[in-house]
């Protein structure tokens, strides 16, 4: 398929009516290549977020369309938005969001049981995506046994493990100290590159956006230049 | 140095309050609920016992009354004979005063006013006819004699216009004048001018006269109870099928009936009967010691009048209610206390979940230098707030609903309302702001999770140590004063027990969780996975299950409780009955009752009748010991199919009491010092220097109250020479007690059915079941609402796994089974643990709350435990509580945005 894995068209988004309503997304609109890598940029309260969980279909717009791999997100039941985020869409979170009572290697293998994969070919990717990410000596570590950059990896490796075309990223540094944060961005840079997937990547973190290949400010809900 | 007083921060008080009104009404909720409950019922169990105290003397009704005989003074004259003394009337009254002058004011408060009578004995009525006695009666009361209307004839008057007369001792009879009522009259078919032919047991004539027929203007006058027999001919008062009729007495005529009978012919006594009315628990409790002071200083006080002989059985009718009074309020204290326990339990739940809700906010006043005490003050100002009014209409409805309101359990449960959430809140807040990281190498991690433990097992251990003691102290000292005090530890037991059951077993939950999760890993169903693997993470948290299974188990203790105590009855009925229903003839009459078991057994309904001599008075001799014992000669036979037919124990085989075994007659022995037990070999004496040789062969049914009991074939007694005359008869089947009134056998006739409605409805019985099935279904509400809270503490993580895991493509719907797996386990924990531990702690206590004093019955009633009907219970009201809390949250969530969920969490 060619054109945009993602395309947002005149999104708006806002939380409340009237006087009292807050106008989180304005008019947005912008499509990013497949393979790219965007760092979506701005203050806080600016956007970013609610921009995320509507190109991910965890929240709908109010107005406005998003196709994510050719899909129009607008035209998706609840298990539709399910599917697309079991198959083409994948989050990792500021705060890692893995299961404590797993170990690294169940929790990369979350998606791909979700997916009902065969259990063979689940090892298998599990053990490679812990290789791909630097954490092949701590598949059976469970979270709380990890450091928080090590945390962040196993998110990373999960985000990957069903294969996805768009991972999304919500601050993925932001719990991370700064040299930890390097290597995380780096390791999302290079499984970019690696596995082909696009990423838009939430971040205040000027090196982030170094590594990215477009930057998307965002201003009061509103795409600036 | 100057005292400084935290300062409070009013908005964040307000703030916090609004943001938890859910929780913060549902403490106070709960507050007054248990309030309502811990303060209305010992009021109830005051208000059951004065009930009772009433119901017992009512019932008790000849055995409450007390009774003082004065003797007779001398009346000989200065020529040898006996004196007429006109003022006999007017010296009986003065009797009456004298001895309730002796009544001290506790006694006199609770008795009517004395009733005199002067009874003569019973006079055989020589007219030919069926058997009659006639005794003649004197009744006076305060204000006189029972206002009687003469219908005939005129009322008795002095046999003599000579007042004081002097008669020789053997002269013709001395005449009487009596008057009779219609009903006695019309019985000897006799009116106004005739005489009754009457002699006593040595034949001596007596000279009756009847001057006239009198109708009363009250029959209900209570001096009438004195002598009923005045008014109405009455059945079997003399012995088996004889007839007693009273003739009245005037004061005229009772001189000269004096002199008619000899000294020990009649009698008078004073008579007063206890006014239930006028009792309570508490005035009874003084009543005994009166009653016990009154009894002791008859026989030795120079104080009182010598001639005076009080007897009455009051006393030992105090002291049997005091004993069920005592157990049933040791029972309902036991019941409380669990109730108590399980709402502790759940209040700790919802303060454990307000602190959850407000752990960030208290971090954040934290650290922006809110000092301890000012958050603890604030938390406290709050708890007060809610606990206080929630305390003060919980008291006014008690107060409504009882009259009163007792504090005693009240006051600890509310000090530990207040104080929970502030305790819970301050240790949050310090920890937030402690500065103990989790150290970097292994081997401090390993210490720290080491003292972790020893301090969690050195907790357990304690609640381990105390509930032993306290199940203990129940069985080594019973429950003894029941509510407070001494009675308070063994009273706990069952809670404490259930509390430390499920403590230890919970601590084992995150290994059964563990292995679950195990297993669920190697499952292909992802839902199993992440269910289980909540649980995993949450199962660690013991107060849930600890409060939810409690609550249940005490629930379970409670339905067992009600069940054993409502088989015992049953039981018991049949037990003191012995069958279906039960005749007690008179054993003045022997021989009368020769086929009347047959006559009955013959009859529509009746499948077993029996018949059979019981002597309650018999003494055997067991190692050169008397044991006194009741002695049962029956056809052994017969009696084994009837006790068959009961849920009774039944006999050994007939052959073996049947046979003599080395001249020995076999017997059933049951005695409570084990004095004759099977194989012993003991004699029953029969006449002076002859006895009867017996050997113990097996064990007698427990009849009637328990007594030591004897039992011997009525064959093999007779061949050993005893003479058989039966004086009861049992009988079996719907038929019974309607066949032994239709067999026209006179008795006192005992039916099964009626004792146990009886027994069923005295105040105490039915209070202790009404009790036992609100503790229950409290308890069971308490278990959904800790079931409830203890979800919504876990709520928010469970969310955000639940956000994390739709980001990963969960379905929504499936999310609902996720939550439902992590809340399985807690579940499955209470449905498999309650009923069982509720069961067994009914078990463990059964003997020692005493509950045989309630059912009657020789030993403390087998533990009959509903099963079907606790697992049912239980299983609906988890079940319940977990599609309820789990679509409850579903509802919840539904209405917040995944993002706002994942947003919460990245917080």
């Amino acid at each position: 398929m060619s054109g945009p894995l993602l395309s947002v068209q005149a999104v708006h988004r806002s939380f409340g009516t009237g006087p009292a309503a807050v106008h989180a997304l304005r008019d947005v609109s912008f499509e990013v290549e497949p393979g790219t890598m965007v760092a979506l940029v701005g203050r806080s309260g600016s956007g970013k977020t609610t921009l995320l969980n509507v190109i991910g279909g965890l929240d709908r717009p109010d107005s406005g369309t998003v196709v994510v791999d050719g899909l129009d997100l607008g035209g998706l039941d609840e298990d539709g938005l399910s599917r697309l985020r079991r198959e083409r869409v994948s989050y990792i979170f500021q705060t890692f969001g893995l299961i404590p009572v797993l170990s690294a290697a169940e929790n990369v293998g979350v998606p791909l049981r979700l997916a009902r994969a065969d259990p063979a070919r689940r090892e298998q990717r599990v053990a490679q995506l812990l290789g791909l990410v630097g954490l092949d000596g701590h598949a059976q570590q469970r979270p709380g046994e990890l450091s928080g950059g090590q945390q962040q990896r196993v998110a990373i490796a999960r985000a990957l493990a069903a294969s996805p075309r768009l991972l999304i990223a919500d601050e993925p540094t932001g719990q991370l100290d700064a040299e930890t944060g390097l290597a995380v961005m780096a390791l999302l840079r290079g499984v970019v590159e690696s596995e082909g997937v696009t990423a838009v990547v939430a971040t205040h973190d000027p090196v982030m956006m170094a590594l990215a290949d477009r930057v998307i400010r965002i201003t009061d809900g509103r795409v600036t230049p | 140095m100057r005292i400084r007083w935290p300062r409070l921060h009013w908005p964040s008080v307000r703030g916090r309050a609004r943001a938890d009104a859910g929780p913060l009404l549902l403490t106070a909720g709960v507050v007054t609920a248990v309030v309502l409950l811990a303060g209305s019922t010992p009021p109830l169990i005051r208000q059951t016992s004065d009930d009772a105290t009433r119901d017992a003397v009512r019932r008790a009704a000849d055995d409450a009354a007390v009774r003082v005989e004065a003797e007779w003074p001398d009346d000989y004259g200065p020529n040898g004979g006996r004196m007429r003394s006109p003022q006999l009337a007017a010296d009986v009254s003065d009797v009456a005063a004298r001895a309730a002058g002796e009544l001290d004011p506790t006694l006199s408060s609770a008795l009517r006013p004395p009733v005199t009578s002067v009874s003569s004995v019973s006079l055989m009525i020589t007219d030919g006819s069926v058997q009659r006695r006639l005794r003649l009666e004197y009744l006076g009361t305060p204000t006189g004699q029972p206002a009687v209307t003469w219908v005939a004839g005129r009322a008795p008057g002095p046999s003599t216009t000579d007042e004081f007369l002097e008669i020789p001792l053997a002269g013709p009879p001395w005449p009487v004048q009596v008057g009779l009522s219609e009903a006695d009259a019309a019985a000897l078919g006799v009116g106004p001018g005739d005489r009754i032919p009457v002699q006593d047991e040595r034949r001596t004539p007596y000279d009756v006269r009847v001057t006239g027929v009198f109708r009363p203007a009250d029959a209900t006058d209570p001096a009438w109870s004195a002598a009923p027999w005045v008014l109405q001919p009455a059945a079997n008062r003399d012995g088996l099928g004889s007839t007693r009729i009273g003739a009245l007495l005037s004061p005229e005529s009772l001189p000269d009936a004096r002199l008619a009978l000899r000294s020990d012919q009649l009698t008078r006594v004073v008579r007063f009967d206890a006014d239930p009315t006028a009792l309570t628990w508490q005035s009874a409790q003084a009543l005994a010691t009166s009653v016990a002071g009154l009894k002791g200083g008859s026989a030795v006080s120079a104080e009182r009048d010598p001639s005076f002989k009080w007897s009455t059985r009051l006393d030992s009718v105090l002291a049997d209610l005091r004993d069920q009074i005592a157990t049933t309020s040791a029972q309902a204290s036991v019941l409380l206390l669990g109730l108590l326990a399980a709402a502790l339990l759940v209040l700790a739940l919802t303060a454990d979940l307000l602190t959850r809700r407000r752990a960030a906010a208290l971090t954040t006043a934290r650290h922006r230098g809110a000092s301890l005490p000012g958050l603890a003050a604030e938390l406290t100002v709050e708890a007060v707030a809610v606990a206080g009014p929630a305390t003060l209409l919980g008291l006014a409805l008690a107060v409504a609903l009882t009259g009163s309101a007792s504090l005693t359990w009240v006051a600890p449960f509310v000090i530990i309302a207040l104080g929970a959430v502030p305790a819970f809140g301050t240790v949050t807040a310090a920890r937030a702001t402690r500065d103990r990281r989790t150290p970097a190498n292994r081997s401090a991690r390993r210490r720290q999770r080491h003292t972790g433990l020893i301090r969690r097992v050195a907790l357990d251990a304690a609640v381990v140590a105390v509930a032993a003691a306290a199940l203990v102290a129940l069985h080594q000292r019973g429950l003894g004063a029941g509510t407070g005090g001494d009675g308070a530890l063994p009273a706990a037991a069952p809670a404490l027990g259930a509390v430390a059951v499920t403590l230890l077993l919970a601590r084992m939950l995150p290994i059964a969780t563990g292995l679950v999760l195990r297993f669920a890993l190697r499952s292909r169903h992802p839902l199993v996975l992440f269910g289980a693997a909540r649980a995993a993470a949450t199962s660690a948290r013991v107060l849930p299950a600890v409060a939810l299974t409690t609550a249940l188990a005490v629930g379970a203790f409670s339905i067992t409780l009600y069940a054993t105590t409502q088989r015992g009855l049953v039981d018991g009925a049949w037990q003191t009955t012995g069958a279906d229903a039960r005749l007690d003839i008179s054993s003045d009459a022997p021989g009368s009752s020769a086929g009347v078991a047959g006559r009955i057994a013959a009859a529509p309904g009746v499948r077993h009748a029996v018949e059979a001599e019981v002597n309650d008075n018999a003494r055997f001799i067991a190692d050169s010991t008397s044991v006194p014992a009741r002695l049962i000669i029956v056809d052994t036979e017969a009696f084994g199919r009837l006790l068959a037919d009961t849920p009774l124990p039944g006999l050994p085989a007939s052959a073996a009491l049947t046979a003599t075994r080395d001249g020995a007659v076999p017997a059933l022995v049951r005695t409570a010092d084990g004095s004759l037990t099977p194989g012993v070999q003991f004699r029953l004496p029969v006449v002076t220097n002859q006895s009867i040789a017996l050997t113990a062969v097996g064990a007698a049914p427990a009849l009637g109250s328990g007594e030591d009991t004897v039992v011997i074939d009525s064959r093999t007694a007779t061949a050993a020479g005893l003479t058989v005359e039966p004086n009861t008869v049992w009988a079996t089947g719907p038929g019974a007690a309607q066949a032994i009134r239709a067999a026209g056998t006179d008795g006192r006739l005992t039916i099964r059915t009626e004792v146990l409605d009886e027994r069923r409805t005295a105040p105490l019985t039915s209070a202790l079941a009404r009790l036992c099935l609100i503790a229950a279904l409290v308890l069971l509400g308490l278990s959904v609402l800790g079931f409830a809270l203890a979800a919504a503490a876990n709520a928010p993580a469970r969310w955000e796994t639940l956000a994390r895991l739709r980001t990963l493509g969960l379905r929504p719907r499936d999310t609902r089974r996720v939550a439902a797996g992590e809340l399985v386990p807690a579940t499955l924990f209470a449905a498999v643990l309650a009923p069982p531990l509720g069961a067994l702690l009914a078990g463990l206590a059964a003997g020692p709350l005493g509950l045989r004093l309630l059912t009657r019955q020789a030993s403390p009633p087998t533990t009959v435990t509903p099963w079907w009907t606790i697992e049912a219970v239980t299983l609906a009201v988890l079940v319940v509580a977990l599609i309820g809390t789990v679509a409850a949250e579903s509802a919840t969530r539904r209405r917040r945005r995944l993002g706002e969920t994942l947003r919460v969490g990245d917080r």
